[in-house]
């Protein structure tokens, strides 16, 4: 389905706000949300944990608005880079990482943008709109990322708070834009109140002022967020099989089902 | 020059049209009657009577008459092509069904055609599952997400023993099994109307009243129009855009005597005008058939058979905003709204305006 | 429904005429949260807050929009506004991005937009028939 769906909902140890944000964007539209737990390697040394299953969170999950169908949620981990090593959780062994729905990293340097773009096992790239951007998007990276169906994230809620940031939101939005052609962008709110979450119509015509067409904004906030989601499961049942191999434990339906030639390429 | 584009896009306001047309009620080859009938799906109705306080009886009655609907729970798309519900609904009169609570820019979608076409619009994993052929759908973009499936059950080739029957059954039953909530009507001239009802399961079907309310507008500016003056012309009467505008304003109980000074807003009514004693406005919302609007039409024709202070009436007609297609079958969309509507204003004389109006993802009304 | 010949006058001729994207306006319902217990604003305030929202993404061009605040109700805070259809996007993009009213978080919620103020008095995706 190519429902709306924010994929930035910051994931706390507050649950009446999640649950409230839950709502929110249930109210507004959103098929599906993915809760982002976010690894910062600058602060003091962290470990992936298990994200909590969110049917065991929120026992009922609101009603998307309009609908009789029940708001998505998803699990998202996101790796904030600013070293090389900072990378090597991905390649970890770690069973944790594959409960994550979506895998997105932040990288602070160009190299490590680069090599976001170019090697890393991971779904979603997000572009700084905090402060002027610290290097050059440049095309050869952009375009791997583009054809290994990696996305671009922006995010609109810094937007919102503030306008020395709108500006760079805007700006740095405007630079990709001029890189990637407005192909696979992906926004979300990061929203961490109600108030800061706004209607994916709204957030679609945000896109027009990044320099995005009618049809690529509305993308951003409807199909390439599926396309992401797509993209994630494919590397989670790729992994998958990796560890099943290595060290058997308890395998689950998905892994059992997979094609033949998933296994192949991981294998190799 | 790095700004350029990301300006004009900023200018750019979303493709939309607007129709206007005009003719003569009772001429030979008006379309009139046509264009009401090949607007399957009719979400609200609205007439406007200028200088009129209360309704003739013949009106009330054609308002009574508009016909109840039903709302079906999680009905299988399978039973809509089965053998049994085209013999009896879809051959015996115009049925009409439409996907409830369904959003066509998200979700798959579902229309049955009074000419018993059945119209899906699915998105492209539905697409690639079921199997069934469709085309892609115009609105979709270089990246096809999203098709179109027609299936006529009229069709002769489509009887119970055809290839073709038992594929589609078997798509939507045991391939991909499609369920949704749908809007219903059956109109069928001289037979029991309970025959939905008993068709489908109590609990599965409900039937539902279109919902009627009545308001007298007091001392409402009305622009002056001449039926034969579609662009109008400069202080005798206003034009067609400038009606469809006020009409918008008032429907929507907008103030209309503004100044250009005034800080709220600007907007008056068009000039020129004249004021209005009162007018009759009534508003029904429910599912409703083209058969029961060109009822109303009608009657509201004969409304000037008697001598009458309006100069004009005129009849608003809403469309769906997530049906599948607007006229005919011509494909609909929804872009950053869905709108598809019409208007007649009925003159004095029985000239007409006819004003069509859709949105972004749409082709040009008939 | 027989009927006697039309009246005297000529019948109007047929005359078609197609307008594509020649909409001079654009009309969006809108509606502004706040948080609960926040003071609502009057109209004048309403209209002076989207101004607001306009001067902050747009500059004084955009606070100079010509903007009407054709409806509003303090009651639910929703509006309908009309802006000429080259400055819709500004208009909808200052509306979303402004976060604040008298200090507090605020967020404007665009309901519907069109071309035709007469298809904002009948949107299927707001009515409920069950």
């Amino acid at each position: 389905m190519a429902g709306f769906a924010d994929l930035n909902l910051p994931a706390g140890p507050d649950k009446k706000g999640l649950q409230s944000l839950l709502e929110a964007a249930a109210r507004l539209g959103y098929s599906a949300v993915a809760l982002n737990h976010v690894i910062d390697f600058k602060e003091k040394k962290q470990e992936i944990v298990k994200p909590a299953s969110p049917s065991e969170l929120f026992p009922s999950l609101p009603i998307v608005q309009g609908t009789s169908k029940r708001i998505k949620v998803l699990n998202r981990l996101t790796l904030i880079v600013s070293d090389p090593s900072h990378c090597n959780l991905l390649r970890s062994t770690s069973a944790n990482i594959r409960l994550y729905d979506i895998i997105a990293v932040f990288p602070k340097t160009e190299k490590l943008f680069h090599i976001a773009c170019t090697t890393l096992d991971v779904d979603l790239v997000c572009i700084n709109v905090t402060e002027k951007l610290p290097f050059y998007f440049r095309r050869p990276p952009v375009n791997v990322a583009i054809d290994r169906g990696i996305y671009f994230e922006l995010l609109y809620t810094p937007a919102i708070k503030d306008s020395t940031m709108r500006r760079y939101t805007i700006s740095n939005a405007i630079s990709l834009m001029q890189i990637c052609k407005g192909k696979n962008i992906v926004m979300s709110s990061a929203a961490e109140r109600p108030l800061e979450l706004r209607g994916p119509y709204d957030v679609a015509n945000l896109g027009l002022l990044f320099g995005m067409s009618e049809s690529e904004a509305k993308a951003a906030v409807s199909t390439n967020c599926r396309a992401t989601l797509l993209h994630g499961e494919t590397r989670k049942s790729a992994c998958g099989v990796v560890y099943t191999v290595k060290k058997p434990r308890k395998v689950e339906e998905e892994e059992t089902t997979l094609p033949a030639c998933k296994k192949a390429k991981t294998q190799a | 020059m790095r700004m350029s584009v990301p300006l004009r896009r900023l200018r750019q306001a979303p493709r939309h049209l607007l129709v206007c047309e005009k003719s003569h009620a009772r001429h030979a080859r008006s379309r009139h009657a046509a264009h009401v009938r090949d607007h399957a799906y009719n979400c609200r109705v609205s007439f406007l009577i200028p200088e009129c306080g209360t309704l003739p009886e013949v009106l009330k009655s054609t308002i009574a008459d508009v016909g109840e609907y039903y709302l079906l729970r999680n009905l299988s798309l399978h039973e809509l092509v089965t053998h049994e519900f085209i013999d009896t609904f879809v051959k015996k009169g115009s049925c009409h069904a439409l996907t409830y609570n369904t959003k066509i820019d998200q979700d798959n979608t579902a229309a049955l055609l009074p000419t018993g076409k059945l119209i899906l619009s699915v998105d492209k994993d539905t697409y690639e599952e079921l199997g069934l052929q469709g085309r892609p759908s115009q609105y979709s973009g270089k990246k096809v997400m999203r098709y179109i499936i027609t299936i006529d059950l009229m069709d002769p080739s489509f009887h119970p023993d055809s290839k073709k029957h038992k594929r589609v059954l078997w798509a939507l039953k045991e391939k991909k099994p499609l369920e949704f909530d749908f809007l219903l009507a059956w109109c069928n001239t001289g037979a029991e109307g309970s025959t939905l009802m008993s068709y489908f399961p109590k609990n599965q079907i409900q039937t539902l009243k279109p919902k009627i309310t009545f308001s007298t507008l007091r001392d409402l500016q009305c622009p002056v129009l001449q039926s034969n003056e579609l662009q109008g012309k400069p202080e005798e009467s206003c034009s067609t855009e400038e009606l469809f505008e006020w009409l918008g304003a008032v429907l929507n109980q907008v103030s209309l005597d503004n100044k250009s000074f005034s800080f709220l807003s600007t907007y008056c009514c068009p000039q020129p005008n004249t004021i209005v004693e009162q007018a009759f406005l009534c508003t029904i919302t429910g599912f409703i058939i083209p058969e029961a609007i060109i009822q109303l039409l009608e009657k509201l024709c004969c409304y000037f058979d008697e001598p009458k202070l309006a100069h004009w009436l005129t009849l608003t007609v809403h469309g769906f905003a997530d049906s599948p297609v607007s006229w005919r079958e011509s494909e609909h969309g929804f872009h950053k709204g869905g709108e598809n509507l019409y208007n007649f204003v009925v003159f004095r004389n029985l000239d007409y305006w006819l004003q069509m109006a859709v949105g972004t993802n749409d082709d040009c009304p008939p | 429904m027989a009927r006697a010949d039309p009246p005297p006058p000529p019948p109007a001729a047929f005359e078609r005429r197609v307008l594509r994207s020649a909409a001079e306006h654009h009309y969006l319902r809108v509606r502004l949260e706040l948080p609960d217990g926040g003071a609502r604003p009057s109209a004048a305030q309403f209209k002076q807050l989207v101004v607001t929202a306009l001067r902050e993404l747009h500059g004084e061009v955009g606070a100079a929009l010509p903007v009407d605040v054709l409806t509003y109700e303090e009651k639910t805070l929703s509006a309908i506004l009309r802006v000429t259809s080259s400055g819709l996007v500004k208009l909808w993009s200052a509306l979303t991005l402004l976060g604040f009213y008298q200090n507090r978080r605020c967020a404007f919620r665009v309901l519907q937009t069109s071309p035709f103020l007469l298809a904002l008095s009948g949107n299927s995706r707001e009515l409920v028939l069950d």
